[in-house]
């Protein structure tokens, strides 16, 4: 079939451009969000779980001032890992600007000291979820009771229970009330139904799984006790 | 002699460690890591005292380490800082390839030893050097101008001149101190005064105590009558020091406290007219403070995401910036960018040591780091700054007062909150806004008047009460008043009322108790010393200081001498400081913000609340993107 070079060109033309825009998007969905966030309040074990997932190493740690990133290679991907460091002051920083490119989020617990500091552990994790940039992307959590090691501390189910009574409390001291003279004042992103107490359940679009760590005691281990975090990490990357 | 040496990355991972006790150091590490260097501190000196050990550091901005000498604070090493330079280069040079990707576990025994003996042994020798006789530069007589120096005989007869003459010899004395780097202080006389009487201003006293000293050194024979005239001018100047009772227009005596009494109301209930549009308005959180026009703030957010997204796509890109040559800051170049961003912050009405310390904190971050040539030094040195003053303002532990009030009410006790500050701040304004925002919010609250010193102060506090309870009557919460005033009149112990007015509240089953305060002078001896009473008796949840947002540099001189006098007077292990900051009259400045970065850069502590006006809903929460971008405008 004599085609006029003219068709001809266009044909190449579109093809080329069909394919362009098609390695474009492949790209941009590859690369789009490949990150893991690891957060945390101050001296939750971060930046031990970032070197034992990146390096396979316990090493010793300071308080971070600066994040960590490192690769994970989990079986069909390679995920960006990012350890935030937890002190109140350069946290939002840091998280603000890796927030964008968070597929999954690990929150560290130090479990042996929950009560005391519930209030602010649940405060970090309530301004996590009411993000409008996380509540629209809905990663994947992973909240990681750690410490299991020392004697005090709770199990996944307790660390869970305390999380949603003290978000249960906060949402109402932060967002606003409902009463019949009422012109709201910030954001709106109300966690949970509002009649019923607070539970992880009714995040629709984000789910949480709880799971528990002991990091430092792996220093004289092999196959320290990562497993539940490797194989949440696995199910992210799917 | 070194009891700790560590190189440690910024992210937290340590590198390499060295320590010859058993000791752990990780606290103490952590806490240098905590004031010093995430609070901004690091611009002055590089040492940081915990416990028992001096802790110094050195910062490497091109790889992003940190290095960390510890020993114990007795000892006085002299080397140490020279330890820490050619550590670095040695480091530096020796894992030069490796740092790039920051694998912990690198050999650094036998090198670090090499390099600690080498400075052991300079420090050595700089000791058994004799020391060095200072050169007429850096003596203190090159400071001064030679008119100052002139002696006046007839000094004495002129006492205004010669109070002048000093006052501007101090002046003259300082400025030239703060231009050149200043030397070791010589012990004259002038400077011991400077040093006793704070900010160098002289008063009666020690002008009297200086000529006396100068005319005895000159050996005088008028020294004698000189000592008379300072005794004499002592005599009267000492019936003038001390308090003297404050006299009323109308004079009076005791009798005639019942025709001066106003606490009481007179027969008749006033016909008040009440703006009940403002009900409702309050509850929940509270609004951000919004500094100006957003427009600006969703342009620049767009750009900023722009440039994001244009530095992700240039993967490409970053082959290329291997070619191009990258340039690293030194001082000398950050220099001139520096100095006019220390004008800009001053301009703002950030206080001028505050201004200086945090430019020398960024000049610390970004010393030796490499930049690559389509950024430019002034950029750089602003993105750092902008970045610095954000931190700052960001709150170091968790600010939710509504929180914190439900936890006291679950434990059943009231929640505490005291006010205090300098005359004429805001205290009772800002307490009624407060008292109207927990109102709104359904918690039921006590106003503690004490303030007993000025006219009229338990009476605005009644009527700001009777104004709150006529916006939220009682019938609209199941017959509960949601305000009651506590007030015992004028004159009387101002602890003793807070006491008692916590413990009615207690009993009564109240939430919060607000305590207001008299205004009072940061050095005010007496008054302060009432105030950390009050603050030690009562032991309150939160003590807020209120500050105008118009205060320049007073600010630093009255928060630290809050602290201070709070600290001096308490008498405990761990006394009670100030816990927050309540800004107010922030209506009144555009956007010389600045008031803002000087008081939480003293105290560490977050700005709690801020007021924007006189009626009840200007109360607005800080925004520290806004202030910040206010700022650096």
């Amino acid at each position: 079939m004599a085609l006029s070079p003219e068709i001809l060109g266009i044909l190449i033309a579109v093809f080329v451009i069909a394919l362009t825009a098609a390695f474009l998007f492949w790209q941009r969905r590859r690369t789009s969000r490949s990150g893991i966030l690891v957060v945390g309040l101050n001296d939750s074990g971060k930046t031990l779980m970032f070197s034992q997932i990146v390096y396979n190493e316990f090493v010793d740690t300071f308080t971070s001032m600066k994040e960590n990133i490192g690769d994970f290679t989990a079986s069909k991907s390679v995920l960006k890992i990012i350890d935030i460091p937890g002190h109140e002051r350069v946290r939002a920083k840091f998280f603000d600007e890796h927030k964008r490119n968070a597929r999954g989020i690990a929150f560290l617990v130090d479990a042996s000291n929950l009560q005391s500091n519930i209030r602010d552990a649940a405060e970090y994790l309530y301004s996590i979820l009411t993000d409008p940039v996380i509540a629209s992307s809905a990663p994947s959590f992973l909240i990681v009771c750690n410490k299991q090691d020392q004697t005090m501390a709770k199990g996944s189910v307790a660390v869970k229970k305390l999380l949603e009574k003290e978000l249960n409390l906060l949402r109402k001291t932060k967002s606003s009330r409902l009463a019949s003279l009422d012109n709201t004042t910030d954001n709106a992103v109300f966690l949970g139904q509002e009649d019923k107490d607070f539970e992880f359940e009714h995040l629709n679009k984000i789910k949480v799984e709880f799971a528990e760590t002991a990091l430092f005691s792996a220093a004289n281990e092999e196959g320290v006790q990562l497993e539940q975090v490797e194989d949440w990490l696995e199910r992210v990357s799917a | 002699m070194l009891d700790f040496f560590s190189i440690f990355g910024k992210g937290g991972i340590v590198l390499w460690c060295f320590q010859s006790t058993g000791h752990i150091f990780t606290p103490s590490v952590n806490a240098l890591i905590r004031t010093v260097i995430l609070q901004e501190r690091g611009g002055g000196s590089n040492s940081f005292d915990h416990e028992s050990l001096t802790l110094k550091y050195k910062l490497d901005n091109e790889f992003d380490l940190v290095f960390v000498v510890a020993f114990q604070k007795i000892l006085q090493l002299s080397y140490v800082d020279k330890l820490l330079d050619d550590v670095q280069l040695e480091f530096r040079d020796l894992y030069r390839q490796q740092l790039q990707g920051l694998r912990p576990g690198l050999e650094f025994r036998r090198p670090f030893e090499r390099v600690l003996a080498a400075a052991e042994e300079w420090g050595r020798r700089q000791d058994n050097q004799p020391r060095q006789m200072r050169s007429f530069e850096q003596s203190h007589k090159s400071k001064k101008t030679v008119s100052s120096m002139i002696e006046r005989p007839h000094e004495q007869k002129n006492q205004k001149t010669g109070k002048a003459g000093k006052r501007n010899k101090e002046q003259e004395q300082e400025k030239e101190a703060a231009v050149k780097e200043s030397p070791p202080p010589t012990p004259a006389a002038p400077a011991s005064p400077r040093n006793g009487s704070g900010a160098g201003e002289l008063d009666e006293e020690t002008m009297a105590l200086n000529r006396m000293r100068l005319a005895q050194r000159l050996g005088s024979p008028n020294a004698s009558k000189k000592k008379a005239a300072a005794d004499k001018q002592k005599s009267p100047k000492a019936k003038k020091t001390g308090k003297a009772p404050t006299q009323w227009d109308l004079g009076g005596t005791n009798k005639d406290v019942a025709s001066l009494e106003r606490t009481k109301d007179k027969d008749g209930v006033r016909q008040d007219t009440y703006d009940s549009k403002l009900v409702g308005q309050m509850v929940g959180g509270i609004k951000d403070l919004e500094v100006d026009s957003s427009d600006d703030d969703d342009e620049q957010d767009e750009e900023r995401q722009v440039r994001l997204a244009r530095t992700k796509e240039s993967g490409l890109l970053s082959m290329f910036k291997g070619l191009v040559g990258n340039k690293s800051l030194s001082r000398e170049t950050m220099q001139p960018a520096l100095d006019k961003m220390c004008d800009l912050l001053i301009a703002k009405n950030v206080a001028a040591d505050i201004a200086k310390k945090l430019c020398e904190s960024v000049a610390t971050k970004l010393d030796g780091k490499v930049i690559g040539t389509f950024e430019g030094v002034a950029s750089v040195v602003k993105t750092t700054l902008t970045e610095s003053l954000m931190q700052i303002l960001s709150p170091r532990r968790r600010v939710d007062i509504l929180r914190d009030a439900l936890e006291s009410q679950r434990k059943g006790r009231p929640f505490v909150m005291t006010f205090c500050g300098v005359n004429g701040v805001g205290k009772s304004t800002n307490l009624a806004k407060i008292c109207f925002w927990l109102i709104e919010n359904d918690l039921r609250v006590l106003v503690a008047a004490c303030d007993t010193f000025r006219a009229g102060a338990v009476e605005q506090l009644r009527t700001h009460v009777r104004h709150l309870n006529n916006l939220h009557p009682a019938e609209r919460h199941n017959g509960r008043e949601m305000v009651q005033l506590y007030e015992k009149g004028y004159g009387k112990d101002a602890a003793g009322i807070a006491m008692e007015a916590i413990n009615f509240a207690r009993e009564a089953r109240l939430d919060v108790v607000l305590v207001d305060t008299a205004g009072r002078m940061q050095d005010n001896e007496p008054l302060m010393r009432a105030l950390a009473k009050l603050i030690k008796v009562n032991d309150p949840d939160l003590v807020l200081f209120v500050g105008e947002a118009l205060v320049g540099n007073e600010a630093v001189d009255q928060l630290v001498k809050f602290n201070q006098a709070m600290a001096d007077y308490s008498a405990a292990e761990h006394p009670h400081l100030i816990d927050g900051i309540v800004l107010t009259k922030f209506d009144t400045i555009d956007d010389k913000v600045g008031a803002a970065i000087s008081m939480t850069y003293i105290t560490g502590q977050p700005i709690v609340f801020v007021g924007t006006g006189q009626t009840y809903t200007d109360l607005k929460s800080l925004n520290a993107k806004a202030v910040v971008h206010a700022l650096m405008k």
